[in-house]
């Protein structure tokens, strides 16, 4: 058998979508300029893709013909060699669609093979979300801001090329740096500037060894598919029951309101950005909860509106609806390592709540945002974005 | 078209009674029996003439049951669909392209085990439009989980209906079911059928009753929510676990029948005629089987051994029972009502499957002769079935025949 | 002593609800369903489920709100729900109601008000399943209504132009190209206004939006009330396929609204009654904003040039003053028999 390379790329879908067919892409192309082989393909089921819904797409890249078959002989690999994040809020697990739980972002990395995630924190940071191994393998950051833009208009920060650049350096038997170089200046527009940017990713590129055992601890949700005999005739399910009224922790008011949430499909992984609340401010006018298409937000029984941290997936209408300044902020999910209820919190200690909550939506990661509003945004945004993934 | 005679107009309580009815107006009389509750309608020939009877049916009061006439068969079908669904018994019914234009609510239904009961009125599909018999409208579903039954003459169209009814609604069941009529020939011919009483068809025909899968407030439920390559495989086992016992509750409900009504099918499967001592046996569906009994009647006198298999059910296909039956005969020739294009040897769809049976289950082989003949509304005529049957006896006797043949072609 | 020719039964009686605090908690369409970030077509799901209550049946057409909604085996709904073909909404709901009507007649069902309600997108209402929805809204005798919502587009299957997609738009069956940059020149088929004028005996027909909430939870109402078969056109901003920050998804719902290029209108028993912003618009008291606002907010038109915009406001205008009942039916006024030219 020659050599086979495989490469997972897992990002956000569609605000990811053309960034990882950019990668999965010019990692065939940039391959090929070594003579070999390669196909890249996204995964079916992820089909058709939605805001936000992590998705996988996959590289696969041989030195002969009957290597690259054996490599495309299962649809989807099960090892990669390297796998890529494009979103570090991802590294806290990928819920792709519904009987198919909360999956690790490094479950498919092989034995000593490389994990990269795009961001701005250090391995450090990112290891208490990524969860942990039965065996060892490399952890490194390609540092800078999530990228995402949409189907039609693409912000192009260069983040494709400098991902290339820390694939050369982790795995040199893909391809070099000037197979990267050749690529870019033949396949991509501003070439120059782009080769500088793969260059000096492939510089500042310097992967950690990460033991078996350490990582996050958290058991992952996961499922077990029933057999056809066990399965309802007809195609048919239960549906949901109703929800109802609970208790408040301090008080000890039973009221508000409660949904029965789909067990099947959180939708937590999704979101990138989480609602931070002021339950003191709110002046209780439902817009938040009128209006979130998820149906995330408890009525509790003193009338409040608290988000339910494990259905939310981060859209932000609620901050976009609510009439009080500074009462629903969008905060990156990075900043949280949990998803408990921030109600409750509230409710057991005010202060201490509020204290908390005004640091966290001052330091909120205004660069985050998630979408287009207006013509000529991205080009604006991407020397930012440049800089950020060139501070050392 | 036939006039319509005085439809059938009151059911007898606790009796029989007898009337001169045509094939469609049966099948009308078996929904009234039925107290079918949700029926559609849309005119194309020849199964529309069981609508135009359901329409004075219901005008008059004699069935009580919601009669909406549909833009078009897609819609018609998929009314029946959700209505059912929703727990009423429903009847429905179309004709060659009619059905063809059906076709996504059709497929559709096996898998959600909606029992509809359809009348399809065999016609030659366009193009060229004509109006006559072919069986390739009906059989076109014949891979999707649909049953499929034909029958010859009025007073099994009736029974059928019922049977129908009974077999589609059995909970192990539960999937739609098309009774073949050929077009014009039993649609609009007439003849003598014992109608059942009320009594007797309450005995019978139980309540239509979905259970825990009826669609109703009472009954929170998602039905068909969209499903991956995860879930498929095991929903389409379900559907075959169906296929798997289908026969067993056939033969169940038809010694029910003759139980309640005194009227005796046999194997429900297929009709034998003449087969105890024949040394060559033809084989169709449907009204062919007038002439073939004809033209049958001569021939023995002429003391040519020959013998008849009518085939009712082709879905499920019986096909060890099939191929037990006919091994021992030393040539089959099938009549056959339809075009299977580009398939093996050319042949049909009936003489396909046939030999499949024939090959798996039969411990000798005679040849299957294939006769493409009464295409397209054109009659299978007597001397058509002499000379089919020559040529199967020339076969019988060794010289060796085209596996497919056409009959009563011009040029 | 007039034959009566028509026979409804009675409906359940959902009076509007009077305020955003009025609106009961229940959900019946909850959490965990596969929709985009910002999916304002689920949200229309959820409140068009919280309006109608738990003595309803839902038929849902193939579309995103069947795929994204209740895909791969789990459900959001908590009242009974159907996946129908494409262009089934308006035969399922047909079905749906017929079975209903006739086993309460027979006793075999509890004789009582349950809401059918089925619901397509544009795709399946205003292309593949337009007859089956105008048959359906002739047959007066049952009650039903048939929500469709408008993402502008086939949007389950990646995007693709459908007749109420805007001018111009970006889609993956309307790339704009070297050659041709506007591959996708029709306009937007006027879906109530088709459904108004053609079926005389309809008694609700009315456009809603998502950034109105109450009011589509009222319309909803008022549809199930009402008696008779019915018909709502909801516009739904769609985040994926007009490529817009999903945080922003109510504004651009608002802007829809305010640039007049969709009009907030119901027509109740042949009565037209303009609400919202629209009826500030037609009443004079509120400037449309020019349509450059609203399309210039997302992705999909922005490969639009001066001249396209100029285009579009050119038929916006064409509605708001040349036609004899603004958004709703194209018969131009004397003064103004001819029609722009595309």
């Amino acid at each position: 058998m020659g050599q086979l390379f495989a490469v997972e790329v897992i990002g956000r879908g569609i605000f990811q979508d053309t960034l990882a067919k950019n990668i999965t892409r010019g990692i065939v192309l940039a391959a090929h300029n070594e003579g070999k082989l390669g196909i890249s393909f996204g995964r079916y089921g992820d089909s058709p893709e939605r805001n936000g819904i992590p998705a996988k797409k996959f590289a696969i890249v041989a030195s002969d013909e009957k290597t690259l078959q054996l490599g495309m002989a299962h649809y989807q690999p099960s090892q990669v060699d390297i796998s890529i994040v494009l979103d570090d809020t991802l590294c806290k697990g990928i819920e792709s669609w519904a009987w198919d739980g909360v999956h690790a972002i490094n479950e498919a990395v092989k034995r000593g093979g490389t994990q990269i995630v795009v961001s701005t924190q250090d391995p450090d940071a990112l290891l208490k979300l990524i969860h942990r191994r039965n065996e060892p393998y490399k952890l490194g950051i390609v540092k800078g801001i999530a990228s995402f833009s949409g189907l039609w208009v693409y912000k192009d920060d260069h983040t494709d090329v400098r991902i290339l650049g820390a694939i050369a350096k982790a795995m040199p038997e893909l391809f070099g740096l000037a197979s990267i170089e050749k690529y870019i200046q033949a396949k991509l527009k501003d070439g120059a500037a782009k080769a500088q940017s793969a260059h000096k990713a492939y510089e500042r590129f310097t992967p950690v060894e990460i033991p078996a055992g350490k990582g996050n601890a958290e058991p992952l949700p996961r499922f077990e598919l029933p057999g056809w005999s066990e399965m309802r005739l007809g195609v048919s399910v239960a549906g949901q029951p109703q929800g109802g009224p609970f208790e408040d922790p301090v008080t000890k008011k039973v009221g508000g309101h409660r949904p029965v949430r789909n067990d099947k499909f959180m939708k937590y992984t999704t979101r990138s950005q989480r609602p931070v609340i002021n339950f003191q401010t709110c002046t209780k006018c439902t817009l938040c909860w009128l209006n979130c298409p998820d149906g995330s937000f408890d009525v509790t029984p003193d009338g409040l509106y608290d988000a339910d941290l494990n259905g939310c997936c981060g859209c932000g209408i609620c901050e976009a609806v609510c009439p009080v300044k500074d009462c629903i902020t969008m905060v990156s999910e990075a900043e949280f390592h949990d998803n408990d209820s921030q109600w409750l919190r509230f409710k057991k200690n005010k202060d201490d709540y509020i204290t908390w909550l005004t640091t966290t939506i001052k330091g909120a990661e205004k660069e985050r945002t998630h979408g287009f509003r207006y013509r000529g945004q991205y080009q604006e945004q991407v020397p930012a974005a440049l800089e950020i993934a060139q501070k050392s | 078209m036939a006039t319509l005679t005085a439809p059938v107009k009151e059911i007898r309580k606790s009796e029989e009674q007898e009337a001169l009815i045509t094939g469609s107006e049966a099948i009308a009389v078996a929904c009234k029996l039925a107290n079918v509750d949700v029926i559609t309608a849309y005119p194309i020939r020849p199964y529309d003439t069981v609508m135009q009877y359901m329409s004075q049916l219901v005008a008059d009061g004699e069935l009580d049951c919601e009669f909406i006439v549909a833009e078009g068969e897609h819609s018609q079908f998929e009314i029946v669909k959700h209505a059912s669904a929703c727990g009423a018994r429903t009847f429905c019914g179309s004709s060659g392209v009619g059905w063809m234009y059906a076709m996504e609510a059709l497929t559709v239904t096996p898998a959600l085990r909606i029992p509809l009961v359809a009348l399809v009125g065999n016609r030659t599909l366009d193009d060229p439009g004509a109006f006559g018999v072919e069986h390739n409208d009906a059989l076109s579903v014949r891979d999707l989980g649909w049953m499929l039954v034909w029958v010859d003459n009025a007073q099994e169209a009736l029974d059928t209906a019922l049977i129908a009814y009974r077999v589609a609604e059995d909970r192990r069941m539960f999937v739609p079911l098309a009774i073949s009529c050929d077009g014009a020939f039993l649609t609009h011919s007439q003849s003598y059928v014992k109608v059942p009483s009320s009594e007797q068809v309450k005995k019978f025909l139980p309540r239509y009753d979905r259970g825990d899968l009826l669609l109703h407030p009472d009954n929170v439920i998602s039905v068909a929510p969209q499903a991956n390559e995860d879930w498929v495989m095991e929903m389409r086992r379900q559907n075959y676990a169906v296929t798997e016992r289908a026969c067993d509750v056939i033969r169940e409900v038809y010694a029910d029948f003759e139980r309640i009504f005194g009227r005796k099918y046999g194997n429900p499967f297929f009709e034998e005629y003449l087969t105890e001592d024949a040394e060559v046996v033809l084989l169709g569906m449907g009204t062919l089987s007038t002439p073939v009994k004809v033209a049958f009647d001569k021939l023995r006198k002429q003391g040519k051994k020959v013998g008849f298999v009518r085939l009712r059910w082709f879905r499920p296909f019986a096909g060890p029972e099939i191929a037990k039956a006919l091994e021992r005969f030393k040539a089959v020739g099938v009549i056959e009502r339809d075009l299977s294009l580009g398939s093996p040897d050319l042949s049909g769809v009936v003489a396909t499957e046939l030999r499949s049976a024939m090959y798996s289950h039969a411990k000798t082989r005679p040849p299957v002769l294939d006769f493409l003949c009464g295409l397209g509304g054109r009659e299978v005529t007597v001397a058509d079935v002499e000379r089919i049957t020559d040529l199967t006896f020339q076969a019988a006797n060794g010289k060796q025949q085209p596996l497919t043949q056409w009959i009563g072609l011009r040029g | 002593m007039s034959t009566t020719y028509v026979e409804t039964k009675p409906t359940q009686e959902l009076e509007a609800f009077k305020g955003v605090k009025k609106v009961p908690y229940e959900e019946y369409f909850t959490s965990g369903h596969r929709t985009c970030e910002g999916c304002e077509s689920a949200q229309f799901m959820r409140l068009i489920a919280k309006a109608a209550g738990p003595r309803t049946i839902v038929l849902g057409a193939t579309g995103c709100m069947y795929v994204a909604n209740t895909s791969y085996y789990a459900t959001p709904w908590g009242i009974p729900w159907m996946h129908t073909q494409l262009g089934a909404a308006g035969s399922s709901a047909l079905g749906a109601a017929a079975a209903l009507r006739a086993l309460m007649r027979k006793g075999v069902f509890k004789d009582e008000p349950i809401n059918v309600i089925a619901f397509c997108g544009d795709g399946g209402g205003a292309d593949m399943g337009l007859a089956a929805i105008s048959a359906t809204l002739t047959q007066a005798d049952y009650n039903l209504l048939i929500v469709m919502y408008d993402n502008e587009s086939y949007a389950n299957t990646g995007i693709q132009v459908s007749s109420t997609s805007p001018f111009g738009v970006n889609t993956t069956f309307s790339t704009p190209g070297k050659k041709k940059r506007i591959m996708h020149n029709r306009w937007k088929k006027n879906v109530a206004g088709l459904m108004i004028a053609g079926h005389p005996t309809v008694k609700y027909v009315a456009t809603v939006s998502t950034s109105y909430a109450l009011q589509a939870m009222n319309s909803v109402r008022r549809a199930l009330t009402i008696g008779g078969p019915t018909f709502i056109h909801c516009l739904n901003p769609c985040p994926k396929g007009w490529d817009f920050d999903p945080a922003i998804a109510l504004e651009i719902g608002n802007l829809a609204v305010n640039t007049g290029i969709w009009p907030l209108y119901e027509v109740e028993k042949g009565e037209l009654k303009l609400y919202g912003k629209t009826r500030e618009i037609a009443e004079g008291r509120f400037k449309r904003l020019p349509v450059a606002d609203y399309l210039l907010k997302q992705g999909r038109f922005a490969h639009f040039t001066d001249e396209d915009l100029a285009y579009f406001q050119s038929q916006v205008d064409d509605m708001w003053n040349n036609w004899l009942v603004p958004g709703v039916i194209p018969l131009r006024k004397q003064a103004a028999t001819t029609a722009p030219s595309v």
